[in-house]
């Protein structure tokens, strides 16, 4: 005797027919399903109502495409990730240090006092402590003084730079526009506590090396050096290492923010062929979007302001039907390659949204051409 | 996944960029809010950390994280259901309605496109997602896993930690109710 349950009426089948839609009953129940379709209009018109529903669904666009079109938001989850993985980690450094574990939480609830105190703690090692060291062992060579605290900055070798592996760092800003004071622990062979700001040339260094050498550290800590160092673009050691990043630093969110960082610098060689490459190879979109908005704002800063080779007033061309855009003022190459760069992006860009922003970007910069 | 269990964090972090971005699709087709979303990311994949010692291969690893993903977007959804005041929807930033102003000049500049048509969808988007707001924790994620995330119902069901009837019945009430907003359209 066959134990399967039957379908013999609407009140049956009706409450199937969504899981029918959704190809979610068993062979079974498809084929008496399908015998009751045969027969019945009112359960063939619930089932059209179920089909248009799906339809419907899967027209519409999800929140996700709208939230995260560029894959910006997920390249800045998995940077969050990886730094509260690096958090997780940290236990073994604090262990190690868990004589000072009080004095560090003291300092993380109070940065500004910490940083005044760190400040007056290294001047007095500097001012103080060290020459009495040296004239108490009658006049030693200072180098054989071995500080693990190092408040006054010490010179770091290249070999040192070299070996060496970033344990953590923390910033304290500044209450005004100075700028605020970093501490970089630094695991070399022997540990030590690097403190200062970023104008210090030892900081700098640490933080420029850090930046320019991505795959010997996580992402977390090349995105605290990046932002720590973005506010010295002046330097061009600086520069260099943010364009090294941009280009072949493997996370995404580094390379982003890399970019940005050189957005006062695009008229510089360097930082304009770092954006036309980015443009064509990095494999982010939300990457090439940035490069495609710096690239603009960049030509936007060439057309209106730049006074020409000799002086004179920007002249703007009128284009002819096949040529490019051009401003000239000695720049006139540079639109060139951005404009073919862009035409390019946008018919070739497997990413809607950077074809439309290039798009976008083409329209704004023959706009501004015809004015 | 051996590797990750032993410890190593580039194993670990490889096991995520295999299924992190299946995740975000799913927290912010849920939470609707780019911040709560990314909450969910964190705690989620924290908790797989954490825990990755105790996963002992009695089912797929995707299946396990789906569950813990499901778990931390339900206790979200009902901390929201508590705290009405947290539901307001969120005012667009201005890189967002950049975006929109941009993609809406495109559609008006596409003389084919049957702006009737384009009302009726964004009339039918508005309907449903306020339908979505009548379902219950469990409805929203048993429908978002169905219909955006393709999964069969039986794996549903393992996700959440619960049976496959169970799942049917959440999806049977949540249509109902998406069924009877979009009705009034027509």
């Amino acid at each position: 005797m066959d134990s399967t349950p039957q379908l013999n009426c609407c009140a049956e089948v009706a409450p199937l027919l969504v899981f029918y839609a959704c190809d979610e009953v068993e062979p079974h129940e498809r084929e008496q399903i399908d015998a009751h379709l045969v027969i019945c209009e009112a359960c063939r018109g619930l089932l059209g109502e179920e089909s248009e529903l799906r339809i419907a669904l899967s027209s519409l666009s999800q929140t996700a495409d709208e939230m995260d079109p560029t894959g910006a938001l997920l390249a800045q989850c998995r940077s969050e990730l990886s730094e509260k993985l690096d958090d997780l980690e940290m236990p073994k450094v604090r262990e190690r240090w868990m004589p000072f574990g009080w004095v560090q939480r003291w300092m993380a609830l109070r940065p500004a006092w910490s940083a005044a105190g760190l400040i007056v703690f290294g001047v007095a090692i500097g001012t103080q402590l060290v020459p009495w060291l040296a004239v108490r062992s009658g006049g030693e060579d200072r180098s054989t003084v071995q500080a693990v605290n190092v408040t006054a900055t010490p010179r770091l070798t290249d070999e040192q730079l070299s070996k060496m592996a970033v344990a953590g760092i923390t910033f304290a800003p500044a209450p005004d526009a100075a700028p605020g004071t970093l501490q970089v622990q630094v695991r070399t062979e022997q540990p030590l506590v690097l403190v200062g700001s970023v104008d210090d040339d030892d900081v700098r260094r640490l933080l420029t090396f850090v930046v320019a050498n991505g795959e010997r550290f996580d992402p977390g800590t090349r995105l605290d050096c990046l932002d720590a160092v973005k506010a010295r673009t002046d330097d061009e050691h600086v520069r260099k290492a943010l364009v090294k990043a941009a280009r072949t630093d493997k996370n995404d969110a580094v390379r982003l923010k890399a970019l940005d960082a050189l957005r006062d610098y695009t008229h510089e060689a360097p930082v304009r062929d770092t954006l036309l490459d980015a443009l064509h190879h990095d494999s982010n979109p939300g990457v090439r979007v940035e490069a495609v908005n710096l690239l603009v704002n960049s030509l936007d800063g060439d057309n209106e302001l730049t006074p020409g080779g000799d002086g004179s007033l920007p002249v703007v061309a009128t284009p002819a039907s096949n040529a490019e855009p051009a401003v000239i003022n000695g720049d006139g190459q540079d639109v060139g390659r951005v404009v073919r760069a862009l035409e390019d992006l946008q018919r070739r860009d497997p990413n809607r949204y950077v074809r439309m922003r290039s798009a976008a970007a083409l329209r704004q910069i023959g706009s501004r051409d015809m004015q | 996944m051996v590797e990750a269990q032993a410890g190593s964090r580039h194993a670990f972090e490889e096991l995520v960029r295999r299924y992190d971005r299946d995740v975000l699709r799913l927290a912010l087709n849920l939470m609707k809010r780019p911040e709560d979303a990314r909450d969910v990311y964190q705690e989620a994949f924290l908790k797989v950390y954490r825990n990755l010692h105790r996963f002992r291969f009695e089912c797929s690893f995707y299946t396990w994280l789906y569950r813990i993903v499901t778990n931390v977007c339900l206790d979200q959804l009902r901390r929201r259901q508590a705290r009405p005041e947290d539901q307001a929807p969120e005012t667009s930033s201005t890189h967002d309605e950049g975006i929109t102003d941009f993609f809406e000049r495109q559609k008006e500049q596409r003389p084919t496109l049957d702006p009737e048509r384009r009302l009726l969808g964004q009339e039918i988007q508005t309907r449903i997602a306020s339908a979505m707001e009548l379902l219950s924790p469990r409805e929203r994620v048993v429908f978002e896993m169905k219909h955006y995330q393709g999964l069969k119902l039986r794996a549903i069901g393992d996700a959440l930690g619960t049976t496959e009837e169970t799942v049917k019945n959440s999806l049977f009430r949540a249509t109902r109710k998406l069924r009877s907003q979009l009705g009034v359209l027509r």
